[in-house]
């Protein structure tokens, strides 16, 4: 049991006992390369001819001018990178981006961990209780849309609960006020991705062996202590790549902010991705929507290669730093 | 047992409380997440007049019809299938390659290791709609217009990233020893991969395979962009058989979709079961 | 890092081959002699619902009944998916025989692919589709035959007047002010507007623009869109004096303009909100979002009021509508289907069904709406019809107005930063 608990979890395979000989490694490195040609062929494969092709070619767009019909002959160059840079719209659209995942990282990380751990519980009914809460994950986002659009009215079932609560001096023009509204949109996110977090840190907490929390109880830690210092720092791995994909699904906002405001009133919800669509695709500038896809991958590049380098470094065993080193 | 018992008991009043508490805030979680949710369900049972005149209300009166004639069409089970095969296709072949590469990416060490891992990301960070139109084409190419292939296996492609994502980790948690184990044994890393990582990875296996499953299930762009054909429609095409040019029959809208969430959900509830499985015991000794 | 440059190497190689190949090498130039014999026609239409989804298929069917070489494979697209599905199926060598569109610079936009074929000769059209025709000829060639016009005017509730306490239908905008008075003053939200869709925004805009601009400085806009006159400007500043009345619902920025109950339509539908500028599709809209049955009866019409002072002619009408291009592979079956569309029977049985005006004014009787009626005849006597400028300019131009109108109308921008970004849009600026 001890020597378990000295072997942290998240130390690579193999290293920790560096005495050991080792009698199954010699094996010959051309059925290694065997072994993996085996494993990260399909994947590699299907991704880079899926992905990485159709990606290509979108790129090999960006350079042009093209509305989507005839041939591609307008060569521009970085022009269309240009004028997407210097627009206000576009720069505020980034702006939103930011404060997205700044709030989804301040609100949706504690509430979906806080509601892991609740859903962890041997609680009555807790099979059910999951289904519910993952249920608006499922949900498309044009229902989730035409729902909360519904219900966001003036005077509609936000607005009517409210009152009923006392807090009907709290009600703003939900979806007209350039100020409340990108706010709004985040409620709805929330809403729509709570469930994403809660499965992902409910597999990550399977990892936490009970013993553990036993052994804390048992040594008098309370349950706040025993989640705050033992079970919290464990899920630390699974913590991150929910952060990571987190940020990257803010950065990349579209659907919702599409089908309620379509980035607006007045620009005031344009995110990278719909100032894309509006801006480039549904005015059939395709070279243009092109370029602004590639600021946006270059945005999320930058932040992953920052936090693959920062924060992930633990969890990849030096991964990165190596690869950078 | 009964010493055990004797210091837990001043704990009992606390642990109550806290239990208290819990039921509290699960409570008002469920009511916050069931109320949308219930507007798609009962919507279903009123007509889009009543629902636009009284937002808010309960059905006055209770209509059948909405439910009825979409159960009763051939047109939405045929959606139904075509959506439940491409689902399962995509989501095979996701966590089927997926799950190898993450092997790969994480319990092997070779030059360019993270250089593949990094390529993998890539295709998180690009979003889907500006591919569409090289997509198209390529597909085209590829003859796969018209075809279950031609949107399953694009989405399995854009869900590898995710799956590998968060497949790496879990994999590489799993502690050298349990391999060196194997490989005592005369197992081969294949067959250590097959027999025992794979059971082991079980609760990260299905949540990535309910993600795959869920993404391709309410995917649409894909679909509209291979299906020109009704036969082929997947769900979230054929709502669109409810939209008009000015309008919405939005109370068919709700009952369709709330019946496409069902298939969904119940992937949904036969997984979450093996999530709860997963490594307790096993990490013993 | 070798792997991941080989990895990239192999990923541009495609993409260069894949483009060449894709873009360009198997698109034949403009078909030649259309293949004589039996010939399928792949039909794209937006009719998803009924009248038109049923309408259609029975014109199929009896047009297939008296031409047995002619087929049809009818496929009913969702109306937003046009956009995205056109460009595509005209990058593709087999586009649909016929698709639907709705002219103007979308139209030009898509003539660019080579593929859709020149209309002119197959009928007179200039002749039976009278005003409609030119907003769909590019070069004064015809790609592109409307089968339903649209007209846009003032759709008001007559009931909600009376309670306010006016006796007749605004004609000037200084009676339309006093209306908007008077509707406030009994509690209620004079017009309704769907400023969240920016197209409804626009109609404003481009009224102002018809009754301030000279019909040829807006007929020279339709060629090359380069706003110099000042007419263009006094549009924006009647539409600034008009918003500063506050003649919309709360929270007008948000309001959809069709989609549920607490759009634009809706709110008219259901008594909240007396008037809105919207085409004629507004009772069809509006019927489906509310309980209401007499809805029809309590709803009138006023066309948009002339504008003192105004260089335009207070005849011109805004509007629009929907139509058919063929494309090259079977264009001369196609085009003779497209002149059975526009025939007098034809489209007396589209005006009886609701789905909009005919074009073919001979089929103005077959309208079952008193209200529709007028609607028309105001088309029909119009000296100009402009469409809307989101259709009438190209897209990228058109999308822009729309934007800078809606801005406008959340309080940022001139009525100078709405012109100027319409000729930065024209002239390829983004």
């Amino acid at each position: 049991m001890t020597t378990d608990l000295a072997t942290p979890v998240d130390r690579p395979p193999g290293e920790s006992k560096p005495t050991a000989p080792r009698p199954a490694r010699r094996r010959s490195s051309t059925r290694t390369k065997l072994e993996l040609a085996l494993f990260l062929g399909p994947a590699l494969v299907l991704f880079v001819g899926f992905v990485l092709v159709p990606i290509g070619i979108a790129v090999y767009y960006s350079l042009y001018d093209w509305n989507g019909f005839g041939p591609i002959s307008d060569f521009v160059g970085i022009k269309n990178y240009k004028d997407a840079l210097s627009g206000n719209v576009f720069q505020g659209a980034i702006g939103h981006n930011v404060i997205i995942a700044l709030l989804s990282l301040v609100v949706q990380l504690p509430l979906s961990i806080g509601l892991a751990l609740l859903l962890n519980r041997k609680l009555r009914g807790r099979g059910f209780l999951r289904v519910i809460v993952f249920a608006p994950y499922v949900l498309s986002e044009a229902i989730t849309a035409v729902i909360w659009l519904l219900m966001l009215q003036p005077n509609g079932f936000a607005d009517q609960f409210l009152r009923a609560v006392g807090l009907g001096g709290v009600i703003e023009q939900w979806l007209a006020n350039p100020k409340v509204v990108l706010y709004t949109l985040f409620v709805v996110i929330t809403w729509k991705y709570i469930g994403f977090g809660i499965i992902l840190l409910l597999a990550g907490l399977q990892g936490i062996p009970a013993e553990l929390r036993e052994a804390a109880a048992l040594d008098g830690a309370s349950a706040w202590q025993t989640t705050w210092h033992i079970v919290v720092p464990l899920l630390g791995p699974t913590i991150r790549i929910w952060i990571f994909l987190s940020v990257i699904g803010s950065l990349q906002l579209f659907d919702l902010v599409w089908i309620m405001t379509l980035g607006g009133p007045a620009n005031a919800t344009t995110t990278m991705a719909s100032y894309m669509i509006d801006h480039g695709f549904k005015r059939y500038e395709f070279g243009y929507g092109s370029a602004v896809a590639v600021v946006l991958f270059a945005v999320c590049f930058v932040f992953a290669l920052l936090y693959q380098r920062f924060a992930l470094r633990r969890d990849t065993a030096g991964a990165l730093t190596r690869m950078a080193g | 047992m009964s010493t055990v018992a004797t210091i837990a008991a001043p704990r009992a009043r606390k642990r109550s409380t806290g239990t208290a508490i819990t039921y509290v805030v699960a409570l008002v979680i469920i009511a916050v997440t069931v109320v949308p949710l219930l507007f798609v369900i009962v919507g279903g049972f009123r007509t889009t007049a009543q629902i636009n005149s009284d937002p808010a209300g309960l059905p006055s009166p209770w209509v059948w019809d909405n439910y009825r004639i979409i159960l009763g069409s051939s047109q939405f089970w045929r959606f139904l299938g075509n959506s439940a095969l491409i689902a399962v296709i995509a989501t095979v072949l996701a966590v089927g390659f997926g799950s190898m590469a993450a092997f790969a990416l994480s319990r092997y060490t070779f030059k360019g290791r993270d250089s593949i891992y990094t390529l993998f990301t890539l295709g998180l960070l690009f979003p889907l709609t500006v591919a569409t139109l090289p997509l198209y084409l390529w597909l085209r190419q590829l003859g796969l217009l018209e075809s279950p292939l031609g949107v399953a296996i694009p989405e399995a492609a854009f869900s590898l990233p995710v799956t590998i994502v968060i497949l790496r980790p879990f994999m590489h948690a799993i502690p050298g020893e349990i391999e060196d184990a194997a490989v005592l044994d005369g197992a081969t890393r294949v067959g250590f991969f097959w027999r025992i990582l794979l059971p082991l990875s079980m609760p990260a296996l299905t949540t990535v395979a309910v993600l795959a499953f869920v993404t391709s299930w309410n995917g649409y762009l894909l679909p509209l962009l291979v299906f020109n054909d009704s036969q082929h429609f997947t769900l979230p095409l054929g709502v669109a058989t409810f939209q008009s040019q000015y309008s919405q029959d939005t109370a068919r809208v709700l009952a369709f979709t709330a019946l496409s969430m069902i298939p969904a959900l119940g992937f949904f509830m036969l997984a979450e079961r093996r999530i709860v499985g997963g490594l307790t015991g096993s990490v013993k000794g | 890092m070798r792997i991941t440059r080989k990895t990239c190497a192999i990923a541009v190689a495609a993409a260069m081959a894949l483009s060449v190949t894709a873009c360009g090498g198997d698109d034949t130039p403009a078909a030649s002699a259309p293949p004589s014999g039996p010939v399928t026609l792949t039909w794209w239409h937006n009719g998803t619902t009924d009248p038109l989804n049923t309408l259609w298929q029975q014109l199929a069917d009896e047009y297939h009944a008296a031409h047995p070489d002619v087929s049809f494979k009818i496929e009913p697209i969702q109306n937003e998916q046009f956009p995205t599905k056109v460009p595509l199926a005209l990058q593709s060598s087999t586009p649909p025989d016929i698709y639907q569109q709705w002219g103007g610079g979308q139209e030009a936009g898509q003539i660019t692919s080579g593929k859709v074929a020149d209309l002119s000769s197959v009928a007179p059209w200039a002749e039976q589709l009278g005003l409609a025709a030119p907003g769909w000829q590019v070069d004064g060639k015809q790609y592109g035959v409307p089968f339903i016009q649209h007209v846009v005017g003032f759709w008001y509730r007559k009931d909600l007047f009376t309670q306010a306490g006016i006796t007749a239908a605004p004609t000037t905008m200084d009676e339309l002010t006093t209306a908007i008075t008077k509707l406030k003053g009994a509690g209620l939200a004079p017009i309704a507007v769907g400023g969240k869709d920016r197209w409804p925004d626009a109609f404003y805009w481009g009224y102002f623009a018809t009754r301030e601009c000279s019909t040829d400085v807006l007929k020279a806009a339709s060629k090359t869109v380069k706003l110099d006159d000042p007419c263009w400007t006094r549009a924006g500043q009647d539409l600034k004096n008009f918003l500063a009345l506050n003649p919309f619902q709360p929270g007008f920025v948000g309001t959809p303009a069709q989609q549920g109950a607490g759009s634009s339509a809706g709110m008219v539908a259901n008594g909240q909100a007396a008037m809105e500028l919207q085409g004629d599709w507004e009772p069809g809209t509006m019927s489906a979002l509310t309980t209401d049955k007499d809805l029809k009866s309590k709803l009138g019409w006023f066309p948009f009021p002339a504008v003192a002072g105004g260089a335009g002619d207070p005849g011109v009408v805004l509007g629009g509508g929907d139509g058919f291009s063929c494309t090259t592979r079977a264009a001369a079956a196609c085009g003779e289907f497209l002149k059975y569309l526009v025939s007098t029977p034809v489209q007396n049985r589209l005006a009886a069904s609701g789905a909009g005006l005919p074009v073919n004014p001979a089929s103005a009787p077959s309208l079952t709406d008193e209200t529709l009626k007028k609607v028309f005849d105001q088309g029909h006597k119009a000296t100009y019809i402009q469409s809307y400028f989101d259709v009438a300019w190209p897209t990228a131009v058109g999308q822009a107005l729309n934007d800078a109108v809606a801005n406008f109308f959340a309080g940022q921008g001139t009525p100078d930063s709405i012109v100027q970004a319409v000729n930065q849009a024209a002239a390829g600026n983004k």
